[in-house]
């Protein structure tokens, strides 16, 4: 007992030595002191720079209006709806597809409010998890809304009433983004919801209208298309998933989820929409011009992307920019106009993804800090949750394409795959673009099983400047998904041996 | 000694460069293990080093050395460096003398030879590796010569650029190894080769380009393509209409530089009651305890559960319970690791510090000279040097965030050791 206890402390001992930082003459009245960096925004981009920002020393304060920290992805975004996603997809699965693995279940019934529940158990142990983090790095945590009052200095209004404010040497804004409405429906998150709303809905809508068939779309129309609901995705554009999905895998997608159940109306344009109260009307056109048809259903998600939230924020007090689609104007250090406020995440240029926004943040401190930081623009990877999931990082096809770049491509189907053969989950395939000549791997599609944990590699591939045969050549281990990443690098390069 | 490689050991360690180097040679270099004689070759002492000066020789020609000697000295733009025998053996020749500047990495600078073999009638061997820096003046006769020294011929004629590539990343990537051996590009060849990936890394396209199986400049090119990408766009910003007029904003004041303070904590001991506990063991028990047991076995007792410093950083843990509200149970003190200095109560002029005013003696009591004067206890000399067996001052410097936990443990080593060390030995 007495020797665990004295391990224990000499363990604590050793946290305390390595977590240690030289103490800070700290000022004792609150009002008075300058902060080496106030961050406006407690969400990804926020949350990660306060971190990094205690780590490396500053006095930082990060001022958080929604009462938990985390942001959108965190409360209303990522992670709620991977906790659907894999539920819902548990209980589909036990459904439709376990008579074949020889597992015989009984009545299944599905239960929303312990659905869900499990969902907020998820959502407030990460968001605590932040709330600790800020207590071990000395990060200031202010509740309240911010506003600019000068170029150093922040008015908070706290959610607990009061006023109080901020000087900081350094600002960094990261605000982040809100979802675009539709004009002409407004959001009643009832029946014309945004993400936000689909993520808590109260019963199984029996049919539900996705205006957009992005990643956030499909995700979410997933999850209640599984849960039962009829599910019809209207997309503008020709194909699924966004621009930066590659053609090819949006196409075998769209197979999949049609078989699924869910359906697709793609070039299609909604004209108008009206919320009766008992459900919602749209109107949609051929974005080609065909003929008008009239839509119904119990719920409308849209999903038609999300917009820079700096509303409220006084940036015009201070005279800073932003440009016609709301974003913050910056340079490629993060700086706006004054050189001391810097901009990251979603309100200002570059994809809305949360690892981007947490790139940013780092690199935004290390500015601050040393003087230099690094984001590799060109090496993000994105990532749709659906079943199977779609992951991809670099260029795709059509975007070489139209650009002229000569290319190659190798691909490999999981259903040449020895453990998805096994799973009994052999949807999809990896498919790998490299320069023709010299082979670096140029971008990487797969539409798979474990697709979004498989492209951290090709990530890692892409940011060394590997070749297709640098992968091929290093060894994977048998039999797993990953192996059908190593077959499409062979298949690129040379040959693949399964196929 | 097998080869040149093992000829030396560095003191600093030899990079990878050469060792690749070494290997990416190895066919014709193991033939070389059945001479006597090897060539010694100019070694590159850090990643960056591509020519170094010989400051001087510290073996003569036919002298034999042992593993660790050092062999020469050799000065770099950055530090001046000993190179050490790995294997014993004897310096047969030195062909770069004391004082010859910039000599390439990898040019023969010595010939060694195996301990005990007869260096008059040893072959000495042809120099491998020519300096780049001749074969760079008379290109390119020179550098046809350096490969036809390969033994077998490249396919396509390589590519020479002529211009110096920065020094090679190791280790290689899987598909530029590969390259490199099956076309068998030695070390100087590598060298040569322009890489495009990221930090200066060799690509699979770059050893392509360089045996002129691509295009040239077709690693640049993506590489271009590459850093382009890896940039927000911000070109083309159109700013939208501001609502306002910026307003002037004041600067606001620079703060101090944090310097850590340390602060003396102090407190008066008297050691009466342990010297009386320890002539009382010594007598009875006939042991003698020195008074550093006492006072160890004090400070042992008074570091437990000390109160936090008021800086104290919680732990993982307690932290934790805080977020969850448990924190009522946490814990409110720690173990501290002081030890105190122990000096004997100098005489109250020397402190600096005022000292007490002293009860006036009666005028009548002094003139009658019955007065006894207040004065200090004799100072015997204890067992240990400036310990006073009366009062001692015992002090600790800690930071000031630390200063009631210190006053708090020398409260404790107070009270155990004037009011009951006899316990600290039972």
């Amino acid at each position: 007992m007495e020797k665990g206890l004295r391990y224990r402390s000499r363990l604590i001992l050793l946290f305390i030595i390595l977590s240690y930082r030289p103490p800070l003459l700290i000022a004792n009245q609150p009002g008075a002191e300058e902060k080496d960096l106030v961050i406006i925004g407690g969400g990804v981009a926020g949350y990660v720079a306060a971190i990094k920002a205690g780590q490396e020393g500053l006095k930082v304060t990060c001022i958080e209006k929604r009462g938990r920290l985390g942001g959108t992805c965190l409360n209303v975004g990522c992670i709620p709806s991977k906790s659907l996603l894999n539920n819902s997809h548990l209980y589909h699965q036990i459904l439709h597809d376990s008579k074949p693995r020889g597992i015989e279940v009984g009545d299944v019934q599905l239960n929303l409010q312990a659905m869900m529940k499990a969902k907020d158990t998820s959502v407030t142990g990460l968001t605590k998890g932040i709330e600790y983090l800020f207590k071990k790095n000395g990060v200031e945590y202010i509740k309240g809304t911010g506003s600019f009052a000068s170029e150093h200095e922040i008015k908070v209004q706290l959610n607990d009433g009061g006023e109080t404010s901020v000087v900081g040497k350094n600002i960094l804004i990261a605000t982040g983004s809100e979802s675009t409405p539709f004009p002409g429906l407004e959001f009643d998150e009832k029946r014309v919801v945004t993400s936000t709303g689909a993520l808590s809905l109260e019963k199984v809508p029996e049919k539900l209208i996705v205006i957009g068939g992005g990643i956030i779309g499909l995700e979410m129309g997933s999850v209640w298309s599984r849960l039962g609901a009829k599910v019809t995705v209207v997309e503008f554009l020709d194909q699924i998933g966004g621009p930066g999905m590659d053609s090819q895998i949006a196409k075998e997608a769209q197979k999949v989820l049609k078989k699924q159940g869910i359906e697709f109306k793609l070039g299609t344009k909604v004209v108008s929409g009206e919320n009766t109260g008992d459900n919602v009307k749209l109107q949609v056109d051929s974005a080609k011009g065909g003929k008008p048809e009239s839509l119904e259903a119990d719920v409308v998600l849209v999903a038609i992307g999300r917009r820079p939230y700096t509303a409220g924020l006084g940036l015009e007090n201070i005279g800073l920019e932003l440009d016609e689609r709301g974003r913050v104007v910056i340079d490629s250090e993060y700086r706006t106009k004054a050189s001391h406020i810097r901009c990251i995440g979603d309100c200002t240029f570059g994809p809305m993804l949360a690892h981007k926004a947490e790139e940013e943040a780092v690199a935004a401190v290390e500015y601050i800090k040393k003087g230099y930081g690094h984001v590799n623009y060109g090496v993000i990877p994105s990532v749709m949750y659906t079943y199977p999931e779609v992951a991809w990082v670099g260029q795709n096809e059509q975007e070489l394409k139209s650009q002229n770049i000569p290319y190659k491509v190798g691909t490999f189907p999981f259903s040449a795959n020895s453990r998805a053969k096994t799973n009994l989950d052999t949807e999809g395939f990896v498919k790998m673009i490299a320069d023709p000549e010299t082979d670096r791997l140029l971008g990487c599609h797969i539409i798979g099983p474990n697709a979004g944990e498989m492209i951290a590699e090709a990530t890692l591939a892409l940011e060394y400047g590997a070749s297709t045969e640098d992968i091929a050549r290093t060894c994977h281990a048998h039999p797993t998904l990953a192996e059908a990443f190593k077959e499409a690098a062979m298949a690129t390069y040379s040959k693949a041996i399964h196929f | 000694m097998a080869s040149f490689a093992t000829a030396t050991r560095l003191t600093t360690r030899l990079i990878s460069r050469r060792v690749a180097q070494d290997a990416a040679s190895r066919g014709f270099r193991t033939s070389a293990a059945s001479l006597a004689a090897q060539n010694f070759t100019m070694p590159a002492l850090s990643p960056t080093m591509t020519e170094g000066n010989i400051a001087n020789w510290k073996i003569k020609e036919g002298e034999s050395f042992s593993a660790g000697d050092v062999l020469l000295e050799i000065e770099t733009d950055k530090a001046t460096m000993d190179v050490e025998a790995q294997d014993d053996g004897v310096l047969v020749k030195i062909t770069q003398g004391d004082g010859s500047k910039n000599v390439q990495v990898g040019t023969r600078i010595g010939v060694v030879a195996e301990p005990g073999d007869d260096i008059n009638s040893l072959e000495i061997p042809a120099d491998e590796q020519p300096a780049q820096k001749e074969a760079k003046k008379d290109e390119p006769e020179r550098k046809q010569d350096s490969q036809s020294a390969a033994p077998e011929k490249k396919t396509s004629g390589p590519k020479k650029t002529g211009e110096k590539a920065p020094p090679q990343k190791y280790p290689l990537y899987p598909s530029v190894e590969h390259l490199i051996k099956e076309h068998r590009l030695d070390g100087s060849a590598i060298s040569e080769i322009t890489p495009t990936g990221p930090a200066g890394r060799l690509l699979k396209g770059d050893v392509l380009a360089y045996l002129g199986s691509v295009s040239s400049g077709r690693p640049a090119e993506i590489k271009a393509r590459f850093d382009h990408n890896s940039h927000l766009d911000l070109s083309n910003i159109k700013v939208a209409a501001p609502k306002e007029a910026p307003k002037k904003a004041e600067k606001a004041a620079a703060p101090e530089t944090p310097t850590p303070i340390y602060h003396v904590v102090s407190s008066t001991i008297s050691l009466a009651r342990v010297i009386e506990v320890q002539k009382k063991i010594e007598n009875t028990l006939d042991t003698f305890i020195p008074l550093s047991t006492f006072v160890a076995r004090a400070t042992e007792i008074a570091n437990d559960e000390l109160p936090l410093p008021s800086n104290y950083e919680p732990t993982a843990d307690e932290l934790f319970n805080q977020v969850l509200g448990l924190d009522k149970a946490s814990r409110k003190g720690s173990r501290g690791h002081y030890l105190p200095q122990i000096s004997a109560l100098p005489s109250p002029s020397f402190t600096g510090v005022a000292p007490k005013p002293k009860k006036q003696v009666d005028i009548i009591d002094f003139l009658a000279g019955s007065a006894k004067t207040p004065t200090p206890k004799p100072r015997k000399t204890g067992p240990h040097g400036g310990i006073s067996t009366g009062s001692n001052i015992f002090s600790l410097s800690v930071p000031k965030a630390e200063e009631k936990r210190a006053q708090t443990f020398l409260q404790r080593v107070k009270a155990v050791l004037e009011e009951d060390p006899g316990r600290l030995i039972l």
